[in-house]
């Protein structure tokens, strides 16, 4: 028992390292009384490294769980990994933006970190209960940060509207669970699924299934932004500081889709000829369908958009729908080609946002216009941007062409000619928004504002542009990540 | 076996682009000279590969080589993989009809590079982004795999955006941003089908695919729904999603309208590269990647082809008339000249089909020196108002004579190029046994008509009548100029004494296209 428990606390020896960071952030502030900020982004970095390092100790490991609780597998891992990787270079963005403050804001770290631990729970259980904690551990966090410019009225706009928006959608979620309850008895997703009572409740009356399936994701939809549920988002992206938004639209949006991939993979995944299968595949249909109108809308709406902030949080509500692509398969090739492009997401738009972080610091301005001309100011960042911005729409040689590519092979193979047709179209209206960008830095005439050089920032988006294209040249080594995520995917059936 | 020529003379630009980029900003000669030396090379090596190098195999050769699953008769075929876990391979090759493009690419863009010296503007960026757009090109005709194909096909649009949206004229934003809609507007129809062929044969390969299809075993029978879309055949909609892919960039009327923009704004070189060899991507596309692979749905919908390239041809050349801007004109002309090879194409002969492949050669040669020539005079009066010149030929007699040359090539008078591949195309068409065709060529010769209207009008317009006062003293054709114009038309009159240089050389592949799709048809 004694060993069990010990054993168990080393499992989660990255959320606890996480926790410890996050407190030690806290507190490093409280006695600089809050003067040395920069200090606390390096202890930040410096915890978020030994997190990955557990995150790697734990490779090779076989799979287990937490009394049930916790699921430590390969598929927490991937999500896990992308996190803190993301994270980490979230902190780089807040260490290197010249619109913050460099002091007075060591909550910052503390809350980010505290977001990420939401992030690691909710990728890492089937268990229902845990899965909300996890969540809403996550949705504090991020009120807390999308208001973070207290005196900035859009900031405080987007946090209410956050904070409005998010308790609803968490209240329509644990109303959606407590009907699955009900149904099973069980709050596990892995004993819900073989549950004898579930399959016979679907059998003769499937209705009450389908209602608490629904209202799940409903609270799902609004943490990726799919529409209709989507309203918060550009509104939120708008108002935060842009790290934030980078890390909201990255790794909190990737977050909700690995708890998505695990929700629906524990239910319906394999489940074939079975009652539930049946219901999997028109759940998949519900899910294309919000997948058609998400990319549409996002895309639709980006096309207007004078803000790039604004902009790309309209693009990545586009993106989420090509996701859903992947997802509204319900196979295991559908679920790794979803995979697959989130990872590549991370790295496009992590990107796009480091560009969009380093360009507020030397005009002052998130809007497309401002950007006129810089092109030749700051070319390395720039011929950079293009290259998220071409793997953003989808174009080879970049991770983003071969992620849209695996998400069209699994839509064709399971039917759903449809939507692939409309994703393709989707990515030529894309095209037109993103080289906006392009043609302002590049077709405009030069600009006579100097840009300051930002090194380190340069250097690490360069990194991640290097990765964009290197990817997409080279593309076993993620795919085969993404494959083995998948396989080895585990539920916590608490043994 | 394995032969590396191909991918030299595809990379070797891309070395340069590669040397360019760590060259600094004002080292301009050093910049100038490695853009030249790296294409150079490439038509070096391009020229020996299809004078000296290229096998002249029989059809009944090619057609021995079927079963080893070579239907093409491809030669210098490398193969490597590259993405092994969905099967994509690095797989190039040529045959007939691609080698004479890959050599006319090189030619192109090596006198592209030359073209360009006159341009002040153009800098390090530019350079890098011409050679970039070489490996595009290049790619595309020398690849045998779906998906290499596929990659090289966008690959060329991000710096033919740029290079139409930094050098180009005044409306350049607009003219570059719809270039870069419209070719990917129809390449993700491309890239749906391309995912579904993968997806129903399990293979990239385009000799595999084509053998598929011709035996009638690419039907989308192993897809849900047996591949359906919408009601229609698996094999109907991937033709017309591959079609109009490829007949946006030739452009076939309706596709055309970005052309003439893309024309009238890109620097003179960019529109040379243009009108010589990335329309003709759309041609090769059709013959390579579209009718191949979907045999059935190609001969169901020939018609339709025919007429489209018949409305190309005349409509092209019949608003090329109403033109008062130059290059405007020669830019319509180029999509009543294309009409040619889709008509040929359709008609589905011997003759018309050689004579679509040799069309898209010639126009390569004709336009390009066209486009040098609009170049020339718009570099002297910065302008290109057809109607603010006239008696230009007492003034630049030397210039007349190219012009004459050119405008005649164009319009196909008999001794030079384009009368060759337009005849033979107009008699394919003829010959295809069909009356329906017969009415389309009865038609197409209004095209002719038009074409020698517009382009006699033009010339009487700037080079004939009384001296314009203003370019009193305009200087003559310059030596760089001239160097770049001779060899266009150099090969517009050699190819067309000596056509059989070009048709030698395609038509064991033509023949052989034509039994491949025969089979089903």
């Amino acid at each position: 028992m004694n060993n069990a428990y010990l054993d168990g606390l080393a499992s989660i020896a990255p959320e606890i390292v996480l926790t410890v960071t996050a407190l030690g952030a806290l507190v490093l502030d409280l006695v600089a009384k809050g003067r040395d900020s920069v200090r606390v982004g390096y202890l930040t970095l410096a915890g978020l490294a030994a997190t990955a390092w557990f995150l790697f100790g734990q490779w090779g490991e076989p799979s287990h769980t937490v009394y049930g609780m916790v699921a430590i597998d390969q598929f927490g891992n991937f999500f896990k990994l992308f996190s803190t990787a993301a994270l980490a270079i979230v902190v780089l963005f807040v260490m290197h933006d010249r619109n913050e403050r460099r002091h007075g804001v060591g909550e910052y770290y503390f809350l980010l970190v505290g977001a990420l631990i939401g992030i690691f729970f909710m990728v890492s259980t089937s268990n229902l209960l845990l899965m909300v904690l996890g969540f809403e551990l996550l949705s504090l966090s991020s009120y807390s940060l999308s208001g973070f410019h207290k005196g900035n009225r859009k900031s405080a706009e987007a946090s209410m509207k956050y904070v409005i928006f998010g308790g609803l959608s968490t209240g329509i979620m644990v109303y959606g669970i407590s009907l699955l309850y009900g149904l099973t008895g069980t709050i596990d997703l892995a004993k819900m699924a073989g549950s004898a009572n579930l399959i016979a409740q679907v059998t003769s009356n499937p209705i009450p299934f389908g209602i608490a399936t629904v209202l799940i994701l409903a609270g799902f939809a609004y943490k990726i932004s799919l529409a209709p549920f989507h309203f918060w988002t550009p509104d939120v992206y708008e108002g935060a500081p842009t790290p934030v938004t980078a890390f909201l639209a990255v790794a909190s949006k990737a977050a909700g889709f690995g708890a998505l991939l695990r929700f629906l993979g524990a239910l319906f995944l394999d489940a074939e000829g079975t009652p539930l299968g049946g219901y999997g595949s028109r759940v998949g249909t519900m899910l294309a369908l919000l997948a058609a109108v998400t990319m549409t809308l996002g895309n639709l709406a980006a096309l207007r958009q004078p803000s790039l902030k604004r902009m790309l949080a309209y693009s990545s509500i586009a993106h989420a729908g090509y996701v859903m692509i992947g997802i509204a398969c319900m196979t295991r090739g559908g679920f790794t080609a979803a995979m697959y492009y989130l990872a590549a997401y991370y790295f496009m738009n992590l990107g796009a946002f480091g560009f969009l972080v380093y360009f507020e610091g030397v005009t002052g301005s998130d809007t497309v216009d401002s950007l006129k001309g810089m092109g030749f100011k700051a070319p390395l960042i720039s011929m950079v941007m293009v290259a998220f911005l071409v793997s953003l729409t989808g174009l080879p040689p970049t991770v983003g062409f071969y992620g849209k590519y695996l998400l069209f092979v699994e839509g064709v193979d399971n039917g759903l000619m449809w939507l692939v047709v409309v994703a393709a179209l989707n990515s030529v209206v894309s095209l037109f928004y993103y080289l906006r960008v392009a043609r302002a830095l590049f077709l405009s005439k030069a600009s006579d504002r100097e840009a300051a050089p930002a090194p380190v920032l340069t250097g690490f988006v360069a990194v991640l542009g290097v990765a964009t294209v290197a990817f997409g040249l080279y593309v076993t080594p993620l795919q085969d990540w993404a494959t083995k995520s998948l396989d080895l995917i585990r539920s916590a059936t608490g043994s | 076996m394995q032969s590396q020529i191909l991918t030299w003379i595809t990379f070797l630009p891309l070395l340069g682009m590669a040397v360019i980029l760590f060259l600094p900003k004002t080292a301009m000669t050093a910049i100038k000279g490695v853009s030249v030396v790296a294409t150079f090379i490439a038509m070096v090596l391009a020229t020996k590969l299809y004078f000296v190098d290229f096998a002249h195999k029989s059809v009944a050769e090619i057609e021995a080589s079927r079963g080893a699953g070579d239907i093409l008769g491809a030669q210098f075929v490398q193969k490597i993989d590259w993405i092994s876990s969905i099967g994509v391979q690095y797989y190039i090759g040529v045959d007939g009809l691609s080698v004479a493009l890959v050599w006319l690419t090189t030619v192109l863009l090596f006198v592209g590079v030359i073209a360009s010296f006159g341009m002040e503007k153009a800098g390090k960026a530019y350079y890098a982004l011409l050679l970039l757009l070489q490996v595009g090109i290049g790619g595309v005709f020398v690849s045998l795999d779906l998906f290499l194909f596929y990659v090289f096909w966008e690959v060329m649009l991000l710096p033919m955006y740029f290079l139409i949206g930094i050098w180009g004229g005044p409306r350049r934003e607009y003219a570059a941003i719809k270039f870069f809609l419209y070719t990917l507007a129809g390449s993700v129809l491309m890239l749906v089908a391309i995912v579904a062929l993968r997806l129903d044969s399990g293979t990239f390969s385009i000799p595999a695919l084509t053998e598929l299809a011709v035996s009638g075993k690419l039907t989308g029978a192993s897809l849900p729904a047996a591949g359906k879309l919408l009601g229609m055949q698996f094999s109907t909609w991937v033709f017309w999603f591959l079609f109009i892919g490829f007949a946006i960039k030739v452009p076939v009327f309706p596709f055309h309208t970005w052309l003439p923009d893309a024309h009238v704004e890109a620097p003179t070189p960019i529109s040379v590269i243009l009108a010589g060899i990335l329309l003709k991507l759309g041609g090769y596309g059709m013959l390579r990647a579209c009718f191949p692979l979907a045999p059935d749905a190609f001969h169901d919908s020939a018609f339709i082809l025919g007429v489209l390239g018949v409305i190309s041809i005349v409509y092209g050349a019949f608003v090329a008339l109403g033109q008062s801007d130059f290059k405007k004109m020669v830019a319509y002309s180029s999509v009543s000249h294309m009409g040619y090879v889709l008509l040929g194409m359709a008609a589905f002969t011997v003759w018309g089909m050689e004579g679509a492949v040799l069309q898209m050669f010639n126009h390569g040669t004709s336009s390009a020196a066209l486009f040098l020539i609009v170049g020339v005079i718009y570099d002297r009066a910065h302008h290109r108002d057809l109607n603010g010149f006239g008696g230009l030929s007492q003034l630049m007699p030397r210039y007349w004579a190219l012009t004459t040359l050119g405008f005649f090539a164009a319009l196909g008078l008999p001794g030079l190029a384009g009368f060759i591949s337009e005849a033979m195309t107009l008699i394919g068409a003829f010959q295809a046994n069909d009356t329906r065709f017969q009415v389309l060529v009865l038609l197409s010769t209004l095209g002719i008509v038009f074409t020698a209207a517009f382009l006699l009008y033009a010339m009487q317009r700037v080079f004939l009548g009384k001296k314009n006062p203003k370019y009193e003293g305009i200087e003559e054709i310059s030596f760089r100029e001239l160097f770049c114009q001779a060899p266009f038309l150099a090969l517009c009159i050699v190819f067309g004494i000596l056509p059989y240089l070009l048709l030698d050389w395609m038509h064991p592949s033509v023949q052989n296209l034509l039994n491949i799709l025969k089979i089903q048809g």
